[in-house]
Formats: structure tokens, sequence, C-alpha cells
């Protein structure tokens, strides 16, 4: 398992006639999704639009995305990874345990029909969410949908794609692979980017309370990370760029009143499928912008001595 | 600055191993004494600085690699930031900083990434901002772009023509690059192409052959100073020396740049057969000087594969069973990623590697064929001292073989040439070759006037050794690199160059927008600021 069998969202607006979104709420938290790309739109070959495409909504809970679509596939919580697989078994034609099917939710009849549609699909979509990606079994349920995608290119075109959102989350992504080679969770304590989930992600050293400073741009931890992080961010110095009030910016030492990119400041935000939008601002604005901010701060931080020896080179000692 | 005693090596004007002494002003090379620092290089070789002609650097593709490759990140070399750098990562898919780092602490001053969809161009140009040190100029993907296909297929050549100058100055790019010309569009179905002569899926009448030519005569038309740069078809494929060929003789009357060329020259019906046709292609290919060529050779060892050309990315994911990535492009073009090792004991291995050097060896014109490595996908561009080496020494190639299998060697004729290279011959396919083919005047020469970007070895008879650690690297007049450490890192210049097109294209395109793309056509184009010191380069006066 490894790796993304994935597309830009014109290929699925031009193309997709079957759409699966897994563990998310397109309606609620992608609202221009259904719209814009994956459901409503005509496209080249998908010309009448909605009419020529099946949509398959699979997650624990009737969401508002369910009355949206066409098959509604409810599974207990915590049974993606054992659904996932039962369909890769199935797409293969090995056999099945039927006891391990009725503990997921779902009957066989839906599981084969499910596997017959995907199989017939022209161009076949799993567009995945936090429901998937956050709850038990983590990465290893990501793995083995984008795993499924990848199989399926034996019968017919298949892509996955996650419901990334959070505001530019996807372009620090981009950025930091390109910087360091590792999307995030990098520690650059000895100097070069190490990378390690569990250990060096954000709540993982707040958690502990490794972090003795947090520097916050574009994002309201505050509101969403588990309560020890929340506490140790109350406790440590803590910065906040952001051009509102959020339960971060309360609970921060600094809160540093920044422009709204894409309102009021221009900038580049990434789509959820890497494509770059420029972002130009409609409204002037006298705060700074958060680029601004962070060049002075780190203007301030250059002129400091140097931490390490001027050359470069480290001994091994302090490595 | 003056760098005396040196003996130079300047292809471009016929210098071979001449002592004589190179004055440089205001970041060029001038012809009279100037005041300032000089460089003793007695007992040294001086080059015009390295010019890659096809390598994978920047953008969405190499950023997917990245990611995809955190197992190698953690085992390669770390870049420790310093005053002078920033952190970064090595290896396979290395990090942009170290990038910059990598190819100027190897004497390459210049280098052309050749492969950017459009639509994801301006993340190209990020990224090229942060490799430093070398000047770069990138290529436009468009052997699969719909609305280009539709007019070519309706015979639409004046149209087409204005399309492909607006895509090349939309996406800020340099030139243009043709990959698996149809096959990547029907990859957008799961398909790749069959024959050069068959339709292209969901085409009636447009084939892989008139899309090449097309698109040949087209940037012919625009005077472009780099030619086609063109991907064939059946890339990788055992038998594809004859999809090659065709392709070549279609090509008649045109330029083109035949990229990684190693891929494309096998014989065979399947992979237990598949044997080198290296020297039926080198012969071809020497009696048509139309034609320039980049090796993309094979080095043993691991690496990571990544191309526009899904279909083919799709069978090696299935052939090995490693990590496979994709992105179809939105009515562009394709990428793939897999992870590969290439293996001596492997028989397409161990052929690839035989084809990538035979071809060097036996095309006889070193100004038309260049070093590269496809970076990443035959080996990664910091090996190219390896190749140089096993270019240079046929005893150290013959070394090589030994570890080969006796089928394998039935299957190449490495073991016949006899051919090496000079250090004239070395600087030729690495620096004034490659700048000749781009058609960048300024670079791998120096002559009076040009750019004085040059790298300084300490003559060494182990030249991996030599061509591994130069002395000295400048670049841009600058001395950037002495005796291993990164003394400067200045930001390279971005190669331009602006193909002239009638306005009214607009007219025709934006309303296509809507149905082809999800993003608005004011969106779409590169602005010019993202594009760091850009420099402009004319069209030529005749192709």
């Amino acid at each position: 398992m490894g790796g993304k069998v994935t597309c830009t969202l014109g290929e699925v607006k031009n193309r997709a006639d079957f759409i699966v979104y897994w563990g998310g709420n397109p309606a609620e938290c992608h609202p221009r999704h259904f719209t814009k790309y994956a459901l409503i739109p005509k496209g080249k070959f998908v010309p009448r639009g909605r009419k020529d495409r099946t949509m398959v909504l699979v997650d624990i809970r009737e969401t508002k995305s369910a009355r949206a679509s066409d098959i509604f596939l409810q599974i207990k919580p915590g049974k993606d990874f054992e659904v996932l697989t039962i369909l890769r078994a199935l797409v293969k034609n090995q056999p099945v345990d039927r006891t391990q099917v009725s503990d997921t939710g779902l009957t066989m009849d839906q599981l084969q029909d499910m596997v017959d549609r995907m199989k017939r699909a022209k161009f076949g979509v799993f567009f995945f969410g936090m429901g998937l990606s956050m709850t038990r079994g983590k990465h290893m349920n990501s793995a083995a949908v984008l795993t499924l995608a990848a199989e399926l290119n034996a019968y017919t075109k298949f892509v996955a794609m996650p419901m990334r959102g959070h505001g530019n989350v996807t372009g620090a992504d981009v950025v930091m692979r390109w910087q360091t080679g590792y999307p995030f969770g990098i520690n650059f304590s000895r100097g070069y980017p190490r990378f390690n989930p569990g250990e060096f992600s954000t709540i993982d050293l707040l958690v502990r309370g490794d972090a003795d400073a947090a520097l916050i741009l574009g994002a309201d931890p505050g509101a969403t990370m588990p309560q020890p992080c929340i506490d140790h961010l109350a406790r440590i110095p803590t910065i906040v760029l952001d051009p509102k009030v959020t339960h971060t910016s309360r609970l921060a030492k600094v809160h540093i009143t920044t422009a709204a990119t894409g309102i009021s400041a221009p900038g580049t935000a990434y789509r959820m499928d890497e494509v770059p939008l420029p972002l130009r601002p409609a409204l002037q604005t006298s705060y700074p912008t958060d680029e601004q901010i962070i060049r002075r701060i780190y203007d301030a931080v250059a002129s400091k001595p140097d931490w390490m020896i001027h050359s470069g080179k480290m001994t091994s000692a302090q490595i | 600055m003056r760098i005396t005693g040196g003996k130079v090596y300047d292809p471009a004007h016929g210098v071979n191993g001449v002592v004589k002494d190179i004055f440089i002003k205001d970041g060029r090379v001038i012809d009279s004494p100037v005041e300032g620092r000089t460089i003793d290089a007695r007992g040294m070789i001086i080059f015009p600085g390295g010019v890659d002609v096809h390598t994978h650097v920047a953008g969405g593709a190499i950023n997917f690699a990245r990611a995809m490759t955190p197992e190698d990140h953690r085992r390669t070399t770390a870049f420790i930031r310093s005053q002078t750098t920033r952190a970064g990562i090595g290896g396979m898919a290395p990090t942009t900083f170290a990038t910059g780092y990598l190819y100027a602490g190897m004497g390459w001053t210049t280098v052309n990434e050749a492969a950017v969809a459009p639509l994801s161009a301006k993340h190209t140009h990020e990224e090229l901002r942060d490799v430093p040190i070398v000047d770069k100029s990138c290529c436009v993907l468009l052997a699969n772009n719909e609305i280009l296909l539709d007019l070519l297929q309706d015979g639409e050549c004046e149209q087409a023509q204005h399309l492909v100058a607006w895509y090349v100055w939309a996406a800020k790019a340099y030139g243009v690059k043709a990959v698996n010309p149809g096959g990547v569009a029907a990859w957008k179905w799961g398909k790749d192409t069959g024959q050069m002569t068959e339709p292209v899926v969901g085409y009636s009448k447009l084939t892989p052959a008139k899309i090449v030519s097309g698109l040949a005569q087209i940037i012919d038309e625009l005077r472009l100073p780099h030619p086609m740069h063109l991907h064939c078809n059946n890339l990788g494929a055992p038998g594809n020396l004859a999809t090659t060929l065709e392709t070549m003789r279609s090509l008649e009357g045109h330029r083109a740049h035949m990229a990684h060329l190693q891929y494309h020259a096998y014989g065979g019906d399947d992979w237990n057969s598949m044997r080198s046709e290296a020297p039926a292609l080198a012969e071809y290919f020497n009696t048509h000087p139309n034609f320039t060529a980049d090796a993309g050779a094979v080095l043993f060892g691991d690496t990571v594969t990544i191309t526009a050309d899904g279909p083919w990315q799709h069978l090696l994911y299935k052939l090995t069973g490693r990590k496979w990535g994709n992105i179809d492009v939105e009515n562009e073009t394709g990428c793939g990623i897999v992870p590969y090792t290439y293996r001596p004991n492997n028989l397409v291995n161990a052929v690839q590697w035989a084809v990538g050097l035979e071809l060097l060896l036996l095309i006889d014109d070193p100004w038309r064929i260049y070093l590269t490595t496809d970076h990443p996908n035959g080996a990664c561009f910091w090996r190219y001292p390896e190749i140089i080496k096993l270019l240079m020494c046929s005893d150290f190639r013959k070394e090589c073989l030994s570890q080969l299998s006796t089928k394998a060697l039935k299957r190449i004729h490495l073991a016949e040439i006899d051919r090496e290279y000079t250090l004239y011959e070395i600087a030729t396919i690495m620096s004034a070759g490659p700048a000749r083919a781009l058609g960048l005047p300024q670079k791998g020469q120096l002559g009076t006037g040009a750019d004085a970007d040059l790298v300084i070895y300490n003559e060494d008879d182990d030249v991996q050794q030599m061509f591994g650690h130069p002395r000295y690297v400048i670049k841009g007049g600058e001395i950037v690199i002495d005796e291993g450490e990164i003394r400067a890192t200045p930001p390279g210049r971005g190669l331009l160059v602006k193909p002239s097109y009638d306005e009214t294209i607009e007219t025709f395109l934006r309303p296509k927008f809507e149905d082809y793309y999800t993003l608005s056509f004011d969106n779409y184009p590169v602005e010019m600021e993202r594009v760091e010191q850009p420099i402009f380069n004319n069209c030529i006066e005749s192709p």
C-alpha cells in the first residue's frame, strides 16, 4: 500500500459518472463541492450533469449529504477499514467471511452491488473526509481507500481525493514538502528537517509539554485540539496571527491582528487538488499581512547571534 | 575577477585544453584584464558551467514524489542550515534549496525543468524561486491538451499555433514538451495509444503521428529557441525502437529534441526477450541532423520515477507492486510516480543501463547528445560524475559489465565499444551542447559576453572524483562553491521567451475555460511577479 491515485477537480467535473463520498458531509462542510465540481455540473463527457452521475454516501450517520445521494451506505462506527478491505476482496473475486460482513452494518448484497457499480463506472472517484481519516484506524483507513482506488484501475478508471479544508492547509502541505520533503510534523531542532508523526506532530508535542513557545498562523487549535493541548498553549507564550478573535487568540499571550488573506491581502491558495489559485484582495485594510509580520519577526530573530557554528557544520556532540 | 593558468575547455569556441586567462566583470566574461581577485588555476581544468537540458526539479510531480518517499529522506544526506544555506534533504527527490546546492556543488549552473502542466505552472515557478544559484527554464506539456488536440484534429493549424504560443506565455515557460502524444489523453479513460497511425482514444481522425508532426511544425513556425522537447510514445516498452524510428521519420524537415532516448531504443517482443537496439537508433540519428537528444541514462540503485506518462506508470506499478501516485490534470496532461530500484541482476535493468551508455558512445556528434539521467527517473542528477567516468574509461565499463549476467551480455553491445570520451567531449555533452539545444547563447561557453558561469576542477586521473568535487564553481561572476563549501547562494534567474500570437486567441479560449477547466480564465496565467529575475531570450530567426 502507498501512494495516491488522484486527479484535479476538473477531471471529476468532466468525466466522473460514479462518485463516492466516504466519511464526509460535503453538503455542510464543503457546500460548493457538489455544485462546482462533483455532482451537479454538466461536463464534457457527462453532458446531463447530475443525471449522468451516481452518488454514493458512506457514513456512520445520515447527514444532510445523504439527501443528495442515490445510495446511502450506513456503516457501523469504526468499521471503515473492514468495509474497505471487504470491497478490495470482492473486487478481486476473493471469498469473504459472512460474519465479518454483518459486523460492518452492511449486507453482502449492498457490498456486491457497490463493487459491480464501481467496476461498471467509466470514471469513478472516492472523496474521503475526516470521518474516515481521523477515526479509528486513521492513516490505515486512508491507505485502504487509496489502495482500493488504485486496484480498481485494473478494471476501469478510478481516483481518490481527500476532502481537505480549513483554509489553505493544502498550501501549507505543498510548501513544506518542497522546502523540507515532508508535509507536516517537521522538527528542525537539529538544523535539518526530520519527520515523525506521533512524535513531532503538533498535538503530540503539546500534550507532552515539549513546546515552550507557540506561533500560530491561520489556525484555531484552541477550538479543535484536545484539552491537554489547549491547557499547554495557555501555559506557554503563545502568539497568534489572525484577522479575528478566536478561541486560541483568547488564550494567547499576544494576538496580532492581520489582514484577511483573500479579502484584504493577496496571496496564493492551493485547492484540495493542489491547483494553485491567486487570491486578489477585494478590500483595503490598514492591518499588516501575515507575511509582513512573519518577515519582521524573522528579521528580528536573524539579527541575533546565530546559535550554531557559523560554517554550518555541527559536531557529533551537537547533533 | 581574473582566473589565470587554467586549462580551458570551451567547445563553443573550439578551445580544447588551452591554458589561458579568463576575465570576469559584472557577471560576464570579458576579453581584457580587470581589477579584483585573481584565482590561480594552475593545474586546474576550466569548463563552462553545466547545463541540464532535461530534469525534474520543481512542481507538482516532483513534489508528489517527495511526499511519497519519506523513507528515503530519512536515510539520505541532510542539509543543515547555516548562515548561507537553508535546511533541506538530498536523496532521490531533493528539496528545492538542496537541489540548488547539489547542482551548483557539482558545477551545473543552468537547469531546464522539462515537464510543467500549465495549470500548475504557478506552483512550479514558486518552487523554482526556492531553487537557489542555478538559472532555470521550463517546458510546458501540450501534446495531450484537449483544446489543442481538437484544433489539430480539425486541421486548424493557425489557431493551434496561436494557442501554443499563448500557453507558453501564460505558463511563463521557455519551451514545449510533448509526452506520449495522445497516450496521456487516452489514459484519462484508463487507456494508452497503440500505434502511431491509429486514432487516439476519443478522437476520430487524430493520431499520435499527427500530433507529433503538427506540434513540431508549430514550434518551428513560432521559432522557439528550443525545438519540440519530445518524450515519444511507447516509452520503456520492449520493441519500441519501431515507434521511435517511425516518430523520427514523421519529423523530417522539423527540429526536435528527443528526450531520454535510452527509454526508446529497445528491441524484443516482451520483457524476457528485451534487448538493446542502440546501434540501430544511433545509426538513424547520426544521419539526421534535425535531431538532438539527451541520454536519460540509467545507473543501478534506488530512485523514484516521475513522468507525465500516466499509463506507463500504471504498468510500472503493476510490474513492481510498489507505491503508485497518479494525478490527471484537467484538459492538459497526467502524472505518475513509482519508486523504483534498478538492479544489475535484472535483465531489463541491465539492458537499460547499457543502452544509455551505448547511445552516448555510438552517437558520434557530442553536440547532439547530452548528459542526463532524466532525473530522477534513470538515476539522480547528483550521480552524473559516475556516468562521466563510465564514458571516459572503457576499462571501468568492462569492470562494470562483469556484474551483469551472461544472458544480459548477449542483449547489449557495450562490450564491443572501445570509444572513450575526451574532456573536450565531456564539456560538449554537459554544457556547450545542451546550451545550444536550448537556444541559450549566453550559456555553455566562455567567450566574450558569455554569462560568467564556470566550473574549475583540480586535474585528477580519477574523473569521478574530479567531476564530483569541483575546486571552484562560479555563477554569474560570483564564487558560489569553494572547495566543497557553499560560499554564496545568489538567487537563480528565470529564463523566458515570449512567442508572438494573435490576441484574439483569448476570445476563442475564454469561453472554452468554462467547459474545460474549473478555474477562471483570468486566474489562469502565471503573473510576471512569480518569476525570479526574468531574462528574456529572443525567438530565433529561422528554425
